[in-house]
C-alpha cells in the first residue's frame, strides 16, 4: 500500500484563516514542508463569508462627545486620550461569555489583537479607512467601544485571500478538494489522516509529525443557519470519533439577523452602524430587554428577545416569524459605502432594498462556541486533567480554548481564527524543530477506510441521506435551539439515536469514483449525527441557562453547580461520556457579576 | 423583479458528461417542483438529494461570496446559488444548465480550473511591501482604498475567465480575474513593485492580449469591471517609468497621516 502514503512535516487540515495562518507561520519560521489539505478551494472556505469586522483595541476613533451611545465616531486626534484598553476588551469579552471563557486565553485573545491586525494590513489587507488613513473602526454588539476593524462588509474576504496569498507566497503546499474522513491518533499520539482525492476517487493517507485541524464549525445541524454547505463539523466528529474530547458542545450561537427564511447573514454591522430592529407594532423592541444596549446588546440576548416577540405574536410576515430591520434612516451613502453586499443580498434574496424599505430577518444558528479543546498554542488536550495529544493542534472555529464561553462577541471570531492560528503556528514550527518524530503507523487507517466506502456503495439501503439530515435540522431547531428544555433534549436524544439506526440503511446514489460530492454528502451526514448528539447531551446535562444556552426550566445562571466547562469523550458503547473542566477565572479582576446590558 | 407565488413543476435540462463513462456530453432533464424563493443551486440540491446523485456541481457559501458556483444557466455565466429559478424558466417551464465554457470538463458541472489559477498564480498576487515597515498601519487614503474597490470584491468564480473570447483561443493570455488581482497590487500604495508587475505584463500574453469586448462584464455577477481595469494598466504600463517614480515618493509619506482637505 505504499503507493497510497504522502508524508510532510505538517499536515493541516482547513485553509480558513485559522489552517492559512497556522501552515504560513509554521513556514515563515523554518518548517520546510507544510501542507494543506482542503475539501473545497481554499478561498472557498467559509472566513470568506464573514462581514462585519475583526476585533482588536486600536483607538483608531472614538464616538462624537455628546452623542450619546449610538451616535456617530470620529478618528481621535493625535496626542488626544484613548478611549479603548485591554483591560475593557477583556472585560467585554469576558461578560459576553457568561463568565465561561477561560480569563488567562481571553488576555492572550485581546492582547495579540492589535499585533494581528496591523499585520495583516502590513501584508496588503485593503482595511476601510478614516480620514487621516488609519484603518477604519465601528461598533458591534457587546462590545463598549468602537474596536471592529473592517473592510465595507466584506472583511473576511480581504482577511482570507490576503492570508492564502501569504501562504502561497512562503511555499505552503495546497491540496485543493481532498476530503478528509478519518484522523489517526494511536496510543494519544497524532500520526496522520485519511483523505480522498476528490477529483479521482483514490483514499490516501497522508502521515505527518504534526497534525493540525482548522476545519470550522458545525452550523450545519440546524434548519435556519448563516453556515455554508461545508460547515459540517468534520473536524469535531472526526477528532471525537478518533478518541479526543469534544468542549462546551452545547453553547451554540443564534445570530439575530439571519435574512427571514434564507438564513444568509445580514451583518450586525448593520445595527453597529445605527440600525434599528421593530416587530410588527412598529417598536423598538430591544427597549424592553436591553434599554441601555438596545440592538448592540450581544447576540443570545438580542436572539432570545426575538424569539419571545415571534412567540408571543408580535412577529412579522406571513408567518409571523419574522422581524424587521431597518436601516432607511442611515441613508443611501452609508449604506452604499458600508453595507453594499448585505444590501446586495436582501435585493437578490427578498427583493427588498434596504435604503427604501425594512429588511425582513430572523434568528439563524451562526457560531459554533464549542468545540476541540486546546492550549492557548493550539495544542489538544486529552482530558479534563489538562493532559496534551501529542502531536495534535486546532484552531479557529472547530477549536475550544475557550475564549467565547457561552456567548460570542461579533469579531472576536476572525480574531480568534487569526491569533489562535498564529500561535498554533509558532507552536508546530517550536514542535517539529525540537526534534518531533514520525512515527509509524501500525494499523490499516487505508483500509479501514476503504471498507466503511465500500459498505455505504454496498449498503443500497431504502433510506435517502436528505431525508434524515432533514429530520435532524429540523429537530435540533426546534428542541435544541434558542430556547431548551428537558422534555423537548430527551426528546431530540432520541430522535438522534433513531436517525443513527436509519443512518445504517441508507443508499449512495453516485457510486462513482471520479469526483462523487454524494459521498462526501454522505459522509458529511454522518458527522452531523455524531457531534449533534453531543449537542444535546451536553446541554440536556446542564441544568442552568448561561449565555446561549436557555434553558425555560431552569432560567438561572448557577455559578454554584455549573461554572465549569462540559467535556465530552466519546464511550465504549458509541454514546458521550461527560466530565467537567474548571474554567479559569482571574477572581480579583473579573469576578463573576449579573449579567445585565 | 421576480413573481413568486407560482408553484410549478418546471424542467431542469443539464448536461451530463462523465470522461470515465461517456465518450461526450449529453442532455438529462430533471423535473422539480418549483417552490417560492428557490434558487438554481437550491434546484440542483433537490435534484441531487432526492432523484440523482451523480448531478455533480460545487457550491459551498448559498449567498454569492465563495464564488463556487459559477456555471452556464440558459447560456450565461453567472451564481447558480445566487439566480432565482423563476426568472430563468420563462414560459416553457424550463431551465438549461451546463459547465462554464472553455475549461476541460471534470463531471457535469464541475471544470478544470488549473489554467485559471496558475493564471492567478503568475501576477504574483501577494503584496510586495516596502523595506520600512511602520510599527502601526501604512495610512492610505480613503480615495486610495475606493480605487481598490472592484479588485478586492473579486471572488474568483471565473464567470468573466470563461466568458473571455481571448481565453477560449488562448490559454496563455493572463485573463480577466489575475488581470484584475494585478491591478490591484499595481494600485496599491503600499505596493514596492509596481514598475516591475507592469513590465511582467507587458508581453503578448499580458495586457495588450485583451481585445476589450466586454464579455468579462456582462458576466461578472458581483457587477465588476475587468476591462477597465486592464484599460488602467495598458495605459500605466506605457508609463511605467514615471508611475515608479510617484510611487516611490508616495512610500515616502507611507507612514504619516494623510493630509486633511
Ligand atoms: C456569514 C458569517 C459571517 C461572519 N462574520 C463574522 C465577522 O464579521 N466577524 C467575526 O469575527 N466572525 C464572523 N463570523 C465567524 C467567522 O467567520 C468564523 O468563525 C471563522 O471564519 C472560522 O474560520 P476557520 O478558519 O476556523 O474555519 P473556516 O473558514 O470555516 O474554514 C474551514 C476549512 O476547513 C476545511 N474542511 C472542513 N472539513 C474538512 C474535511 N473533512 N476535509 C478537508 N477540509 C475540510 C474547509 O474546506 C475550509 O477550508 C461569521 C460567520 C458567518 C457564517
Ligand atoms: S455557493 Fe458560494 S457563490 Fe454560490
Amino acid at each position: 500500500m505504499t503507493n497510497d502514503v504522502i508524508i510532510h512535516d505538517v499536515v493541516v487540515v482547513g485553509a480558513g484563516l485559522a489552517g492559512t495562518w497556522a501552515a504560513m507561520t509554521a513556514a515563515e519560521n523554518g518548517v520546510k514542508d507544510v501542507a494543506i489539505l482542503s475539501k473545497i478551494h481554499p478561498l472557498r472556505s467559509h472566513s470568506g463569508a464573514a462581514q462585519g469586522g475583526i476585533a482588536a483595541v486600536l483607538n483608531n476613533v472614538r464616538p462624537v462627545a455628546g452623542t450619546g451611545p449610538r451616535g456617530p465616531l470620529e478618528q481621535i486626534p493625535p496626542g488626544e486620550d484613548p478611549v479603548d484598553s485591554f483591560d475593557l476588551h477583556m472585560f467585554d469579552t469576558i461578560k459576553g461569555s457568561d463568565w465561561l471563557g477561560d480569563q488567562d486565553a481571553i488576555e492572550i485573545l485581546v492582547k495579540d489583537a492589535p499585533d494581528v491586525v496591523v499585520q495583516y494590513e502590513h501584508m496588503g489587507c485593503v482595511f476601510s479607512r478614516t480620514p487621516d488613513g488609519r484603518i477604519a473602526q465601528r461598533r458591534f454588539g457587546g462590545h463598549s467601544a468602537p474596536r471592529a476593524n473592517f473592510s465595507a462588509d466584506r472583511t473576511g474576504l480581504v482577511l482570507l485571500h490576503t492570508i492564502h496569498e501569504q501562504a502561497l507566497y512562503h511555499n505552503v503546499k495546497f491540496y485543493s478538494e481532498w476530503y478528509v474522513m478519518d484522523l489517526i491518533i494511536e496510543d494519544n499520539i497524532a500520526r496522520g489522516v485519511v483523505a480522498i482525492n476528490v477529483l479521482t476517487g483514490k483514499i490516501q493517507m497522508i502521515r505527518a509529525k504534526a497534525v493540525m485541524f482548522g476545519t470550522g464549525g458545525y452550523g450545519q445541524a440546524y434548519k435556519v443557519t448563516s453556515n455554508a454547505y461545508a460547515n459540517t463539523g468534520d473536524g469535531v466528529a472526526m477528532a471525537y470519533d478518533a478518541g479526543a474530547p469534544l468542549m462546551d458542545m452545547e453553547f451554540v450561537q443564534f445570530h439575530p439577523t439571519g435574512l427571514y427564511r434564507h438564513g444568509f447573514l445580514m451583518t450586525e454591522a448593520c445595527r453597529g452602524e445605527g440600525g434599528y430592529l421593530i416587530n410588527k407594532d412598529g417598536d423598538r423592541f430591544m427597549s424592553k430587554y436591553a434599554p441601555e444596549k438596545m440592538e448592540l446588546a450581544p447576540r443570545d440576548l438580542v436572539s432570545r428577545s426575538e424569539q419571545t416577540e415571534i412567540n408571543e405574536g408580535r412577529g412579522v410576515m406571513e408567518d409571523g416569524q419574522g422581524l424587521f430591520l431597518d436601516m432607511r434612516h442611515l441613508g443611501r451613502e452609508k449604506i452604499m459605502e458600508r453595507l453594499p453586499e448585505v444590501r446586495d443580498l436582501a435585493i437578490a434574496f427578498a427583493h427588498v432594498d434596504a435604503i427604501d424599505e425594512p429588511v425582513p430577518i430572523q434568528p439563524t444558528a451562526h457560531y459554533s462556541m464549542g468545540g476541540i479543546p486546546t492550549t492557548a498554542d493550539g495544542e489538544v488536550l486529552a482530558n479534563a486533567k489538562g493532559d496534551l495529544v501529542t502531536g495534535f493542534f486546532a484552531a479557529g472555529e472547530v477549536a475550544c480554548v475557550s475564549v467565547h464561553g457561552a456567548n460570542r462577541l461579533g469579531t472576536n471570531s476572525l480574531l480568534e481564527a487569526s491569533v489562535f492560528g498564529r500561535r498554533a503556528g509558532h507552536a508546530i514550527a517550536d514542535f517539529v524543530k525540537g526534534g518531533a518524530k514520525l512515527y509509524p503507523v501500525t494499523s490499516d487507517p487505508v483500509k479501514r477506510n476503504h471498507q466503511q466506502v465500500q459498505q455505504l456503495f454496498d449498503n443500497d439501503g431504502p433510506e435517502l441521506v436528505e431525508d434524515i439530515v432533514q429530520e435532524l435540522k429540523t429537530t435540533m431547531t426546534n428542541k435544541a435551539g434558542i430556547y431548551r428544555n428537558e422534555e423537548d433534549l430527551k426528546s431530540a436524544l432520541d430522535t438522534i439515536h433513531r436517525l443513527q439506526q436509519r443512518f445504517k440503511n441508507i443508499r449512495v446514489m453516485d457510486k462513482s469514483s471520479r469526483f462523487n460530492t454524494n459521498l462526501s454528502m454522505t459522509l458529511e451526514a454522518k458527522h452531523l449525527l455524531t457531534f449533534s448528539e453531543v449537542i444535546v447531551q451536553g446541554a440536556l446535562n446542564r441544568t442552568e441557562s448561561r449565555g446561549a444556552h436557555s434553558r425555560t426550566d431552569h432560567p438561572k445562571r448557577d455559578d454554584e453547580s455549573w461554572l465549569k466547562h462540559t467535556m465530552a469523550h466519546k464511550g465504549e458503547d458509541g454514546r458521550p461520556q461527560l466530565s467537567y473542566k474548571d474554567v479559569t477565572l482571574y477572581w480579583d479582576r473579573f469576578p463573576p457579576q449579573e449579567r445585565k446590558y | 423583479m421576480s413573481n413568486d407565488n407560482t408553484q410549478r413543476t418546471v424542467t431542469v435540462s443539464i448536461q451530463r458528461f462523465d470522461p470515465d463513462v461517456d465518450k461526450k456530453p449529453h442532455m438529462q432533464d430533471y423535473q422539480v417542483e418549483m417552490t417560492k424563493g428557490m434558487t438554481i443551486l437550491d434546484a440542483l440540491h433537490e435534484i441531487k438529494t432526492h432523484q440523482d446523485g451523480s448531478v455533480t456541481y460545487r457550491r459551498s457559501c448559498r449567498h454569492g461570496i465563495c464564488g463556487s458556483c459559477a456555471m452556464l444557466i440558459n447560456g450565461r455565466n453567472t451564481l447558480a446559488c445566487k439566480t432565482p429559478l423563476i426568472d430563468e424558466v420563462g414560459h416553457k417551464n424550463r431551465v438549461t444548465l451546463g459547465p462554464l465554457p472553455y475549461l476541460p470538463i471534470i463531471k457535469d458541472m464541475v471544470v478544470d480550473r488549473t489554467t485559471f489559477w496558475e493564471q492567478y498564480l503568475r501576477v504574483k498576487p501577494w503584496l510586495i511591501p516596502p523595506d520600512d515597515i511602520p510599527e502601526k498601519e501604512f495610512r492610505m487614503s480613503k480615495e486610495e482604498v475606493n480605487a481598490l474597490h472592484d479588485a478586492e470584491s473579486c471572488i474568483m468564480c471565473g464567470a468573466c475567465y470563461s466568458s473571455c473570447t481571448v481565453i477560449g483561443l488562448n490559454k496563455h493570455y493572463v485573463g480577466p480575474h489575475a488581470l484584475l488581482k494585478a491591478f490591484m497590487r499595481v494600485m496599491d500604495p503600499r505596493d514596492e513593485a509596481p514598475g516591475q508587475r507592469l513590465a511582467d505584463l507587458d508581453g503578448a500574453d499580458g495586457v495588450y492580449r485583451c481585445h476589450t469586448v466586454f464579455n468579462c462584464i456582462d458576466a461578472c455577477p458581483k457587477g465588476l469591471n475587468p476591462t477597465q481595469a486592464i484599460e488602467t494598466l495598458r495605459k500605466l504600463a506605457q508609463k511605467r517609468k514615471k508611475f515608479e517614480t510617484t510611487r516611490r515618493k508616495r512610500q515616502q509619506h507611507l507612514h504619516e497621516p494623510i493630509p486633511a482637505k
